[in-house]
């Protein structure tokens, strides 16, 4: 298949959008390699072919990747494989002949936007305190050497937090501030460097249209600065929810919390050794078991005065100062985002009713999984 | 006694749910599993080790030729179930069958039919009948305690996460259909099991020429209630299921097999636990229990599948019940148009409408 564009990943949040918008505008050129028969599931209603390629396995790539002039590397997993995947994949598409390796990072790298002048390639922040910034790092470390070597053109695209239907940046705060949990850091002025999933999506298909891409790093974020309190704010509207009722908690240090606790908790390899060969039934046996014991197997507060579960993550992303600038790419690749912040609020919205979202009804189960 | 039983569909689900509860009733003495039939030779040598007494088959009819089990449970691609329960009949055996019960109506007729022409029990594997809160709920409902004009809501969604081994559950070629058959099944059962028989008035989904349905939007007709089911392959659902009347609600949530919550007449809600139990063996008289997870629903309902081939007890779901789900999945289809999806642009729920698969037929 000469000229198609391969999407590693495309079992994925934005991959499974990625795969949606273009079908839904033609396109016959894309695909989609997933690592396991059930990520085909989520995009099943496409009736796309879908190719198998694990990207721990470099020979399986291999094989997905022949014909494919693009590689779109928007694989996710657990932070301690970022590092070799990547290598995996970038060796796989130079032996497949690919001209284009588009990589997805992320603004995490950079711990948060200190300074307005960022440079899009400054270095990472390889001593961050999240294991998940720290091996994005060392990957966009491998790419930017491998670009000296100049076998294949790699763009390295740098997004903030990606928001729009499906997001956990949605769910999240959506479902905090039904619960009454929402909380903002400081008077939540620090700035939510959010791009619109759509966005992104367009952004990579810039890449892939542009004649001569150059190899780099290239930020890329939503046309409008908005701060978390705006973010919080707009959501709480289009939810119905008091926007007095979001908590605020101290900016001047983060202060381990409970929610801070149990995601320490989930870091550990016990729990992760755990989290990977129980069956979701004796998970959710054990779930019950647990809730039964302290008494919590009732629903989700919904008065609007459940306490907020700080987590370090949020409350450093919350702290952050600055814009992620994304003149660079818009220069190099002429990109306009199609979608406004305003659009975007819309369809989140519009996304949360569709799941059964709404505020008088069983948020708590949101996402949840039930039995097969 | 203890009674002779095979395996035909060694695969994920037996593999996952099949498997423990037969060890467990090995390990009891209430069967032996004889043989085990699965075309993949791999598939059988993984479970076989946990089952010395069984002999490997690679199709049924050579299984047959040696053995004749009590009962045969079929657990292979649900456009088999028809040629493997006949098979079964044929050989004497009575049928535990896995869920969907068939790929089509003439299929399922076929296996009633068979069944009843051989006097044998066909059960089919619908798990959740095996829930304590279905038993609190039902007991609620036929008190009255929701009184009239019933309507309900249930959702069930979520990113897919069964660990499958082929693309043959997506293609709209070798499986029908896509989650309506997958959770439909399930969730519909659940609702006649509550509600009575099922007519769908309504169906919407977001097959896309030649895809399956990972999302659809169910309007359902019952004897005493009417409401909507949305399912989901790909979004995650607010899940759970709710039920109001004119004099209270109640909802079940998916985490929790054992109880209720209701409210009536307006007043705050409360956790109604549920007391069902369950034979855990063949005696009569004998012990009983309570699942509290999954894969326990399917020991008892194993159970429940032996004691209606030993004592002619009543199975949790019979042929007709299964053969009355395929009908109204088939009613769904059927009748299909194209499902909004609050999230794609105007052009793009244009062409997924011009292009949605009902339109090829």
């Amino acid at each position: 298949m000469s000229g198609a564009i391969a999407v590693l990943g495309a079992g994925g949040f934005v991959g499974a959008r990625l795969l949606e918008m273009s079908v839904l505008a033609g396109r016959t050129d894309i695909v989609p390699i997933v690592r396991a028969f059930r990520s085909v599931a989520r995009v099943a209603n496409l009736g796309m072919s879908h190719r198998l390629g694990d990207a721990s396995q470099p020979e399986s790539l291999e094989r997905a990747l022949a014909g494919c002039e693009v590689v779109v590397n928007l694989t996710t997993g657990d932070p301690a494989d970022i590092l070799r995947t990547t290598q995996n994949i970038y060796h796989a598409a130079v032996a497949s002949g690919a001209r284009l390796l588009i990589h997805l990072s992320s603004a995490t790298v950079y711990g948060q936007v200190e300074q307005p002048g960022l440079a899009d390639d400054a270095p990472p922040q390889l001593d961050h305190w999240m294991p998940y910034a720290r091996e994005k790092g060392l990957a966009e470390n491998f790419l930017r050497d491998r670009m000296a070597e100049g076998q294949i053109t790699i763009v390295v695209l740098r997004p903030g937090l990606i928001w729009g239907p499906r997001s956990p940046w949605v769910i999240r705060p959506a479902v905090e501030l039904v619960g009454g949990s929402a909380y903002l850091v400081g008077d939540g002025g620090g700035i939510c460097n959010l791009i619109y999933v759509d966005n992104l999506i367009r952004s990579i298909d810039a890449v892939v249209a542009h004649p001569q891409p150059v190899s780099g790093f290239y930020n890329v974020a939503d046309d409008e600065t908005t701060t978390w309190r705006e973010y919080y704010a707009a959501l709480a509207t289009g939810l119905g929810v008091d926007a007095a009722t979001v908590h605020t908690v101290p900016a001047d240090r983060y202060r381990t919390g409970l929610g801070g606790l149990a995601e320490e908790l989930k870091k550990l390899p016990p729990y992760q050794w755990l989290k990977y060969r129980l069956s979701p039934e004796t998970k959710s046996a054990i779930k019950l078991r647990l809730r039964l014991a302290f008494g919590r197997d009732r629903p989700a507060q919904t008065d609007g005065n459940a306490s907020p579960d700080v987590t370090r993550d949020m409350w450093h992303l919350q702290t952050t100062r600055c814009p992620l600038p994304t003149s660079k790419f818009r220069a190099t690749f002429g990109h306009r985002n199609p979608s406004s912040f305003a659009s975007g609020l819309a369809a989140s919205l519009a996304w949360l009713r569709f799941t059964g979202f709404d505020q008088n009804n069983l948020q708590d189960n949101h996402g949840r999984r039930g039995a097969p | 006694m203890t009674l002779q039983l095979m395996a035909v569909g060694c695969g994920t689900v037996f593999d996952q749910y099949y498997k423990c509860a037969l060890k467990k009733l090995e390990s009891r003495g209430i069967v032996r599993v004889v043989a085990l039939v699965d075309p993949n030779p791999g598939r059988i040598a993984a479970i076989a080790k946990d089952f010395p007494s069984a002999r490997a088959f690679t199709t049924p009819a050579d299984a047959y030729a040696l053995t004749t089990p009590d009962l045969t449970i079929i657990a292979s691609p649900p456009n088999w179930h028809a040629e493997h329960a006949i098979a079964a009949f044929d050989a004497g055996s009575h049928v535990l069958c896995e869920k969907p019960m068939a790929a089509s109506i003439d299929d399922a007729e076929r296996m009633v039919a068979a069944a009843r022409s051989a006097r044998r029990v066909l059960a089919v594997g619908m798990t959740r009948r095996m829930y304590p809160c279905l038993a609190e709920a039902r007991a609620l409902l036929a008190s009255g305690a929701l009184g009239d004009d019933l309507s309900f809501v249930y959702r069930e969604g979520g990113v897919y996460g069964w660990p499958v081994s082929t693309d043959f559950p997506f293609r709209r070629a070798t499986a029908g259909g896509g989650v309506l058959i997958d959770k439909g099944t399930h969730v519909l059962d659940f609702l006649a099991a509550l509600l009575g028989r099922p007519t769908a008035a309504t169906y919407a989904d977001d097959g896309y020429t030649d895809g399956v349905e990972t999302n659809c939007q169910i309007g359902v007709e019952f004897p005493r209630a009417s409401g909507t089911v949305q399912l989901s392959w790909s979004q995650p659902l607010v899940n759970g299921f709710h039920i109001a009347g004119s004099a209270g609600e109640l909802t079940l949530h998916p985490w929790r097999l054992d109880a209720v919550r209701l409210r009536q007449n307006g007043g705050a809600w409360e956790t109604r636990v549920s007391a069902a139990t369950w034979p855990s063996d063949l005696r009569m008289g004998g012990k009983r229990g309570t699942p509290w997870t999954y894969e326990e629903c399917v020991y008892y309902q194993i159970v429940q599948s032996l004691r209606a081939v030993v004592h002619g007890e009543q199975v949790p779901v019979t042929g007709e019940d299964g053969l009355a789900i395929v009908h109204a999945i088939d009613a769904c289809y059927r009748q299909a148009k194209p499902l909004r999806l609050a999230w794609l642009s105007e052009a793009e729920q244009a062409r997924a409408d011009s292009h949605h698969w009902s339109r090829r037929q």
